[in-house]
């Protein structure tokens, strides 16, 4: 059946006489006749489920009125106001919204303190009586997460759970439609929905999406339209008559929870309520279970349905030494680094292990879970064997984590099944009994068939569940891949649930473990293999699982991609290595420099060397030649900055060899040049790259830094005796700054000559500074300080 | 108003071309720097942003804070005809990315230096957005529409205004200061005055209108858009 909610009560209370400014909870102590006669009004619309006046009545909330000690006091009386009015004919639920304030680490909110925040309130709640919880308005994923924990645990009634939408279809946070439900569905929400920000066309293809992913009955309360403010009230566009116009479609769309939201009032409710009332219910059509996983942003989906995907294993510390002194030092670069090269190498889920000896695992999980999350979009698999360290995991990580995992030992179920339940995780099994490791195919099938039967009396369903096929070295038993194949094979036709493994233990002990993983994957992909634990930046493993899931037909768009790889080589060749030539050395290290090869170079001026060219031959007919090609193709706007400077560097790595090789061989300096950017200000980058083109076209260059006075650009042009001082300056309040060390200079009797440049410099102020030459650019700096130098 | 970290899954590769001039070449060595820049710069930056809301007086063209603001330059006052309410924010990505830059110079590796300060150009401006649309969405629900954000320093808007701008915004809650000439510290942060206006989708404000890069008198901002 329908289910028809109420509409706004904001507008309402408004209308009824509340201030702008108030507190629209503290009426339900104050005005409580008021209350009940807007819920009044909204059941005789045709109402059955009216929400009470509670939205702001957490402790958060309540403060920005001096009202935090009030929270039950409130919530009880919202009840009460809204129960005179249901009667017998509607029921009552509980309004929740959000705090305002963001979870860590996206704001300053701590998990723990959220929860408490909610649970507080939904205690209120549901000891006075409601009949839903409905958590609502809530635009980000992880603070849903925790209200809905927090409900869960404070009340049994049903919890609605609605999430607002932008007009892109996410949430602020960036959670599409598909992803929530996913995400709340296995935490154990009744109803999914969403309400608020948008109207109802602009909500129809959120309700389609979620209904597309999830079970659960479907809610939508939408806006009257987009809102305006006219003669200094918000006025919601849409009448009643066209908001009751959509009812049909959001029904079609899956929804069977309507109501209203913002510039809704008791017509709206009439209305949809009459077009209910002659539309007939139809149950929708539901999803085939599916298992996936998810981030904030982003969802995964697995099994024989979808096309299989690569588990990164790389975020492990295990035999990696660097590692783990990372971890132990609080230090995740390395951690984060190898996140986004996993992925770039074609990772779709990270295990994330933290497993070094003698840290505080619980902390040091939650650190890298919540960097994690926060810098990629691929979901994390918790690798872990301490329920302490996979709660703390769990409860930071927003989405819906894969748990590594959980045996068929009894301890380890007891621990590890009740946290994927109230998380909503789901769960990688491993078929190892309290006996040990099943040998044979069908006594794994076995032990997995107990873990899914015990998973299910902890209220967790078949697509909650991933089945490892244990993988054991061929080394020691020949016939050890062959079991993992077959056990791959068992799963598929018997389970059903979606299987993953680490490749790499079956080449353990073995020469050339590459090839042995790789010719296993692509076995175990035809077997049946979904999710593959391993490395994703092993190049053999990337061209065999490039192949193999083209193969496998299991990926529509494998074979396309699998073109578009490798469509540029032919068969057997390395893209990297470069094409011989037969140039002379000389044309060959030019042709280094313009390029930017700063690792190619060296070698060839060694050669160079050793065929006696001498280094003023290779300074003028390669490395002057090749700099002046690049600045005069900067010039016509053919190569931009970063390549000039690529060049530079290679230039400098040149001479750095000539000096190498020719210890007693001494570069003559150009000329000296000091460069400051002046006092206040801090912006350096052109300083800097003008002081990088100046020491690589062979300048000695005295960088004095940012926010520099000019006594010290003078006294340093005192101690150094600069032929050239170049000024920077960013901005026009450190423009007098530029006047004020010209000035100086002159009056200390600085013979050289003086450049100026930055963004707010022009030509003509340079003139009026009384600069010497204003550079436009770092490779005009160059050459104004050569031509400069050779007319001194 | 609370702070908000938004999060940065990605930086954006054609954007950081932009702040770089760079055109794209097929095939040009600089793709594989930029991506390396880009991944850097999401490794390094600390996103974060904060920001207040306040009554406006249209008439006396102050922002009614608890100390008044009033505003004084005719076009900031043209701009923001017909807000209601004025929010400041504060954006930042934090210090690790600049000193890294500072870093690949000392190291003789400029290129790369360069590469990095223009993704943490790409990082400030995707941080900002982020923070703009939190600021967007409060503001529909109540009925308001967020106009353009007006930086002290850039266009219209005098940089004399960026002490009271960064006050106003909390910005010290981030982390953020002031030197003496009114440069932000972290150099990769912004403040903004938006006004928040009545949603009338019959008429069109002239401030919600881009404002093109060759009229906003800052021929040095980073974020300026080729033609």
């Amino acid at each position: 059946m329908f289910y028809i909610f109420d509409g706004a009560m904001g507008t309402m209370l408004h209308q009824a006489g509340l201030q702008p400014g108030k507190c629209p909870e503290l009426w339900n102590i104050e005005e409580p006749a008021k209350i009940t006669a807007v819920h009044s009004q909204y059941v005789a619309a045709g109402a059955n489920i009216i929400e009470t006046n509670t939205f702001g009545a957490n402790r958060i909330k309540l403060s920005h009125y001096g009202l935090e000690n009030k929270v039950a006091a409130l919530n009880t009386a919202a009840v009460a106001a809204a129960r005179q009015a249901a009667g017998t004919t509607a029921q009552v639920a509980g309004s929740v919204g959000p705090t305002g304030k963001f979870i860590e680490p996206l704001g300053e909110l701590t998990f723990d303190d959220a929860y408490d925040v909610f649970y507080e309130q939904i205690s209120a709640l549901d000891q006075a009586g409601i009949d839903y919880i409905i958590i609502e308005t809530i635009i980000d994923i992880q603070e849903m997460r925790v209200a809905l924990l927090a409900a869960k645990a404070a009340t049994d009634k049903p919890i609605i759970c609605q999430l607002s939408f932008d007009a892109d279809g996410r949430t602020v946070t960036g959670t599409d439609p598909r992803t929530a439900a996913i995400t709340l569905e296995a935490m154990g929400a009744s109803i999914i929905g969403a309400n608020c920000s948008l109207g109802p066309a602009q909500l129809l293809p959120v309700i389609e999406i979620l209904s597309q992913n999830c079970t659960l009955p479907i809610s939508v309360q939408p806006n009257a339209g987009m809102p305006q403010l006219v003669n200094g009230q918000t006025v919601f566009p849409m009448s009643a008559e066209e908001m009751a116009e959509w009812v049909p479609k959001l029904a079609a769309a899956g929804a069977s929870f309507i109501g209203g939201c913002c510039g809704t009032t008791p017509a709206h409710i009439k209305a949809i309520r009459q077009t209910v009332d002659k539309l007939p219910y139809k149950e929708r059509q539901l999803p085939t279970p599916f298992t996936a996983l998810t981030s904030r942003t982003r969802a995964v989906t697995l099994g024989a349905r979808f096309a299989p995907v690569i588990i990164g294993e790389r975020i492990n510390p295990t035999g990696r030494k660097a590692l783990a002194a990372d971890i132990k030092e609080g230090n995740f670069i390395t951690v984060k680094k190898d996140a986004l090269a996993q992925i770039k190498a074609g990772a779709a889920i990270l295990d994330v292990n933290m497993g070094v000896p003698g840290i505080n695992q619980v902390a040091t999980m939650k650190q890298a879970i919540e960097d994690l999350s926060t810098l990629v979009d691929a979901p994390l698999a918790i690798d872990t064997t301490d329920p302490a360290t996979l709660e703390v995991a769990l409860k930071a990580y927003p989405g819906r984590a894969l748990i590594n995992s959980i045996t068929a030992e009894t301890e380890r179920m007891e621990a590890f099944f009740p946290l994927a339940k109230k998380f909503g995780a789901a769960v990688l099994c491993l078929p190892i009994a309290d006996s040990g490791v099943p040998m044979t195919a069908v006594d794994r099938v076995a032990v997995a068939k107990k873990l899914i039967a015990t998973a299910q009396e902890y209220g967790l369903n078949r697509d909650d569940l991933l089945l490892d096929a244990l993988v054991m070295t061929v080394a020691t038993d020949a016939q050890a891949a062959a079991e993992t194949l077959q056990t791959l094979k068992l799963y598929r036709e018997q389970l059903g649930c979606p299987s993953v493994m680490g490749l790499s233990n079956v080449s353990f002990g073995l020469p050339r473990r590459d090839l042995m993983n790789a010719a296993f994957c692509a076995m175990a992909l035809d077997a049946g293999l979904d999710a593959p634990i391993l490395n994703p930046f092993d190049p053999l493993m990337q061209d065999i699982w490039s192949a193999a899931v083209a193969l496998s037909g299991r990926n529509p768009q494998a074979v396309i991609e699998y073109s578009k790889k490798y469509v540029a080589l032919p068969a057997g060749a390395a893209p990297s290595l470069p094409a011989e030539t037969s140039a002379d050395i000389l044309t060959q290290i030019r042709q280094c420099v313009i390029n930017g090869e700063t690792t190619g170079v060296a070698p060839l001026v060694r050669q160079a060397l050793a065929e006696n060219h001498t280094p003023l031959t290779i300074t003028e007919q390669a490395l002057t030649a090749a700099m002046n090609e690049v600045g005069q193709a900067f010039g016509k706007g053919l190569c931009f900055l970063p390549q000039v400077l690529l060049s530079a560097e290679t230039m400098r790595t040149a001479f750095n060899t000539i000096k190498e090789e020719l210890p007693a061989h001494q570069t003559q300096s150009l000329g000296t040049v000091l460069l400051a950017t002046v006092k206040g200000d801090i912006h350096d980058l052109g300083k800097n790259i003008v002081a990088a083109l100046m020491e690589n076209n062979g300048f000695t260059v005295i960088d004095l830094g940012k926010d520099v006075d000019a006594e010290t650009i003078v006294a340093a042009a005192k101690q150094h005796h600069p032929q050239i001082v170049g000024l920077c300056a960013l901005m026009t309040t450190t423009l007098p700054q530029i006047d004020i060390a010209i000035a100086a200079l002159k009056a200390d009797g600085f013979s050289g000559k003086t450049i100026v440049g930055g963004a707010v410099l022009t030509e003509n102020y340079a003139r009026q500074a009384g600069a010497d030459a204003y550079a436009a650019n770092g490779i005009d700096a160059v050459n104004i300080a050569k031509q400069l130098l050779a007319t001194h | 108003m609370p702070i908000y970290c938004p999060t940065l899954t990605t930086i954006d590769l054609n954007a950081t071309k932009r702040h770089i001039n760079k055109v794209n070449q097929p095939g040009s060595f600089t793709t594989d720097m930029l991506t390396a820049a880009c991944l850097q710069a999401q490794l390094l930056s600390v996103p974060k942003g904060v920001w207040q809301v306040y009554a406006y007086d249209q008439d006396e063209h102050t922002i009614l804070a608890n100390k008044p603001l009033a505003l004084t330059a005719a076009n900031l006052i043209r701009q923001l005809t017909g807000a209601v309410e004025i929010v400041i924010m504060a954006a930042t990505i934090g210090l690790p990315l600049e000193l890294e830059v500072s870093n690949l110079f000392m190291q003789n590796q400029a290129s790369s230096g360069m590469l990095l300060d223009a993704a943490g150009t790409t990082a400030i401006t995707a941080t900002s957005n982020a923070v703009y649309n939190v600021i967007s969405q409060q503001a529909a629900q109540a009925g308001l529409t967020a106009g353009n954000r007006i930086c002290p320093g850039f266009g219209d808007c005098p940089l004399d205004l960026q002490p009271e701008v960064l006050k106003l915004s909390t910005g010290s809650r981030i982390d953020l200061s002031l030197t003496d000439t009114k440069m932000l510290v972290p150099r990769k942060s912004v403040t903004a005055i938006i006004g928040l206006y009545p949603y009338q989708n019959t008429l069109s404000f002239p401030h919600q209108q881009e404002l093109n890069c060759d009229k906003n008198g800052h021929p040095g901002c980073h974020a300026r858009k080729e033609k």
